[in-house]
């Protein structure tokens, strides 16, 4: 296969922007992305775009794309994939550029979740992922789903709830010089365990923040990536993986099948393994998401993501530092950026440029789990080709 | 003559001792408890027409029938009488009662609960006959369609214009030994011997002054009154058989509605799903077994497609896992709990809510039992679904 580079990677800060509505993000990120372009970026040369937005605000995806970033004569694709979406426009991306349909294309991912009130989030939330008979009656908030896999998780391993407080704790302290991250102060476990409960057994500090953002990645084919820069970030491997969608058909909820899955793939296709990741960007959309996915990702032994925890390994200057940026839980989670986000995030580690540096990156992954827990993502960059 | 007799009080005990139905209960789901405890597990395929009493059925436009008789799990062509009335058109209903009717009274404001008497097809039980009936009017208490209640709080004239009144006229040869629709203190000065306490007022009562007498095999007049009605009949509890669903009484949890818009009302999905989802119903896919809830076009085993047909599921199980929401969720009392049960015997797991007790008060590996319950209302429609009783809070 055609080999496949990131040569440009920007992103506008996460927060709630009240003022600024999906038409001023998605242009301000493709704009922060031009500005990384060593060589400079003519729009002209891109050729397609892939969009993934996991809600539609304002009007459909693709058409906001074109017009607010005056890409009238290229053809724009809408991505949705859960939480899965911005790592699928890139996947998306990636193939069109080595199946040699194209040789520059952009990735935009973007939500505007704090467009609608944030009591009604809840309903338009659950009428987007859920049965409308027999789930989105119960109240199953987007939490919830996650709870109850965590909860279940508590009961079989020896991880307690301070694990997953620990996380919280670090994720938080990476954001602290993330210029763009939505929460950069530090907390306490203290603080954590004593938060209110939001769903049991997530309080107030396991739980991301509703953000809104875009995020945005420049991807060329082998031949043309020296137009751009000298020093671009390769795409090893990716990998997609599904499941069953409602929880009573998921035998073991322990585990995320899809992540699995999906890191097979991506593992397979970089001809890598978890031992050679230097770097990880996780979906920590809920701290104890984050803790289980060390096992599916093959960071960690089955039931044992505990004890990387109290080893420290996940901080920055530890053996696999797990978001630098602050994660979804410090730097932001508007759904359909997010994985663009971490790649974002990565780009720059592989670079040696960000905030804050994993001293010698050379291999990365980014990893997302949604639809809730029926589909994740992972992406597989490298400063090297192979 | 009535053969069993179905009793349900929800758990939650509220002023003066009475019962409180729980924010996902309603007459309906308190109609389907008590009906299903006189049918006994599995309902009854000789049921040909279901009586139900009550002045609180959820839907006046709409329908009830369909969600009663699901509930209930007896067949969709079964007569259903939504018959308006207290505790008189109870045992009117009783009194004119076929083989094969079921007789249900429900009450759900003030001292909530829910009776049901089934007249089976063989001819024993407990036995009923007229004894005396007199419609009088003294409108002291009244509720038009405008749904506001006028109340002339005024119990002398009640005492005297109201049931002395109506005794005088009816003329029942002999001193009753329950009153349905009275307090025991004010009963006993009616009546003789020792007169039972009943949980309820209304429409629900006489079905439990029946099954009081019979657990102390008593006989003797039974009156039911309201206002200045009262139908009286002559109880033989014989050989009928009382079934009570009745939760030992706990106080009423705190928990919050949060204010906010209107759950959104899918009426397709929600027609595609009302069998399997009300009665509580698997697809079975023919050619490999597996069963699936909900129902599905293709098999999850198999891939079999098109082809699967409902079977009962069984109505217990086991937590697999729960967790327990404390946010505000507009429209849902908060906190509530949801439960992946998985249940006896069969390779199926549920996920549904823990029947409203305020939050944390299940575990994993708790069992427990599936019952009907409101589980939302949405834009002004109920929607019916099963959910978890602990086996604990029993």
């Amino acid at each position: 296969m055609r080999r496949v580079a990131i040569v440009g990677a920007g992103m506008t800060p996460f927060a709630e922007h009240f003022a600024l509505g999906i038409k001023d993000l998605v242009p301000m990120a493709v704009t922060e992305m031009a500005g990384t372009v060593d060589k400079g970026l003519d729009r002209g040369d891109i050729e397609a775009a892939w969009f993934g937005e996991l809600s539609t605000t304002d009007g459909f995806p693709s058409g906001i794309l074109a017009d607010s970033c005056g890409l009238l004569d290229i053809p724009v694709t809408h991505v949705e994939n859960a939480c899965a979406t911005g790592q699928d426009a890139l996947r998306n991306a990636v193939l069109g550029i080595a199946s040699g349909y194209v040789d520059v294309a952009l990735v935009v991912g973007a939500d505007k979740v704090r467009e609608t009130s944030a009591r009604s989030t809840f309903w338009d939330w659950m009428g987007m992922t859920r049965d409308m008979a027999w789930d989105y009656p119960l109240g199953l908030v987007a939490p919830a789903n996650f709870a109850l896999h965590v909860r279940r998780y508590l009961h079989e391993a020896p991880a307690t709830r301070t694990h997953m407080a620990m996380i919280a704790v670090k994720n938080h302290k990476h954001a602290v010089t993330n210029p763009k991250a939505q929460l950069r102060q530090e907390i306490t476990i203290e603080q954590v365990l004593s938060a209110p409960i939001v769903v049991e057994p997530f309080g107030l500090y396991d739980c991301t923040p509703q953000s809104d953002g875009a995020a945005s990645l420049l991807v060329v084919g082998e031949e043309v990536v020296d137009r751009y820069t000298d020093r671009p970030v390769w795409v090893q491997g990716f990998g997609l993986g599904m499941d069953r969608v409602m929880h009573q058909h998921k035998p073991d909820m322990t585990t995320f099948p899809p992540t699995v899955k999906a890191a097979a793939s991506a593992y397979a296709m970089a001809g890598k393994g978890p031992q050679d990741i230097d770097v990880a960007e996780v979906h920590d959309c809920f701290t104890g998401v984050e803790l289980m996915s060390y096992e599916d990702l093959g960071f960690a032994d089955r039931f044992c993501g505990h004890e990387l925890v109290e080893a420290g390994d996940n901080y920055v200057g530890g053996r696999i530092p797990v978001n630098p940026s602050g994660g979804l839980k410090a730097k932001g989670h508007p759904p359909g950026a997010t994985g663009v986000a971490q790649c974002v995030e990565l780009f720059e580690q592989l670079r040696g440029e960000s905030t804050n540096q994993v001293e010698g990156a050379r291999t990365a992954l980014a990893h997302n789990i949604g639809g809730p827990t029926a589909v994740s993502a992972v992406t597989i960059l490298g400063a090297d080709k192979t | 003559m009535i053969t069993t007799i179905g009793t349900y009080l929800p758990t939650w005990s509220g002023p003066g001792g009475a019962r409180a139905a729980g924010l996902d209960e309603d007459a309906l789901t308190l109609a389907v408890a008590a009906g299903r405890a006189a049918l006994g597990e599995g309902g009854s395929d000789q049921a040909t027409r279901v009586v139900v009493v009550s002045r609180e059925l959820p839907l006046l436009d709409g329908d009830n029938a369909a969600a009663l008789l699901a509930g209930l799990d007896v067949p969709s062509d079964v007569d259903v009488v939504e018959r308006l009335g207290g505790g008189p058109s109870t045992m009117d209903s009783l009194l004119a009662a076929t083989p094969g009717t079921l007789v249900i009274g429900v009450d759900l404001a003030g001292h909530a609960g829910a009776a049901a008497g089934w007249v089976g097809p063989e001819a024993r039980g407990g036995e009923l006959s007229p004894r005396g009936r007199v419609h009088r009017s003294l409108p002291l208490h009244v509720r038009g369609q405008d749904a506001v209640v006028y109340d002339d709080d005024d119990p002398r004239l009640q005492r005297e214009r109201g049931l002395r009144a109506s005794l005088a006229v009816a003329d029942l040869s002999g001193k009753p030994v329950a009153i349905a629709g009275l307090r025991r203190r004010e009963a006993t000065a009616y009546c003789q011997g020792e007169v039972p306490e009943l949980p309820t007022l209304g429409s629900s009562a006489p079905l439990f002054a029946l099954a009081a007498l019979a657990d102390t095999a008593a006989s003797g007049i039974v009156g039911a009154v309201e206002q200045a009605s009262l139908v009286a009949a002559w109880w033989d509890p014989g050989d009928v058989v009382v079934h009570r669903d009745e939760a030992s009484p706990q106080p009423v949890p705190a928990r919050r509605m949060a204010p906010g818009p209107d759950i959104k009302f899918a009426a397709t999905a929600y027609d595609r799903a009302f069998d399997a989802k009300l009665r509580w119903q698997a697809g079975r896919c023919p050619s490999c077994g597996t069963l699936a809830l909900p129902p599905r076009h293709r098999c999850l085993t198999c891939g079999e497609e098109g082809t699967a047909t409902p079977v009962a599921l069984p109505r217990t199980g086991t937590v697999y896992t729960l967790t327990t929401v404390h946010v505000p969720v507009p429209g849902l009392a908060s906190p509530y709990s949801l439960a992946v049960v998985q249940l006896d015997g069969v390779d199926v797991r549920s996920l549904v809510q823990v029947t409203d007790d305020g939050g944390d008060t299940t575990d994993i590996d708790d069992r427990g039992r599936l019952v009907l319950r409101r589980v939302a209302v949405r834009s002004g429609v109920p929607d019916y679904g099963y959910a978890f009783v602990p086996e604990k809070r029993n």
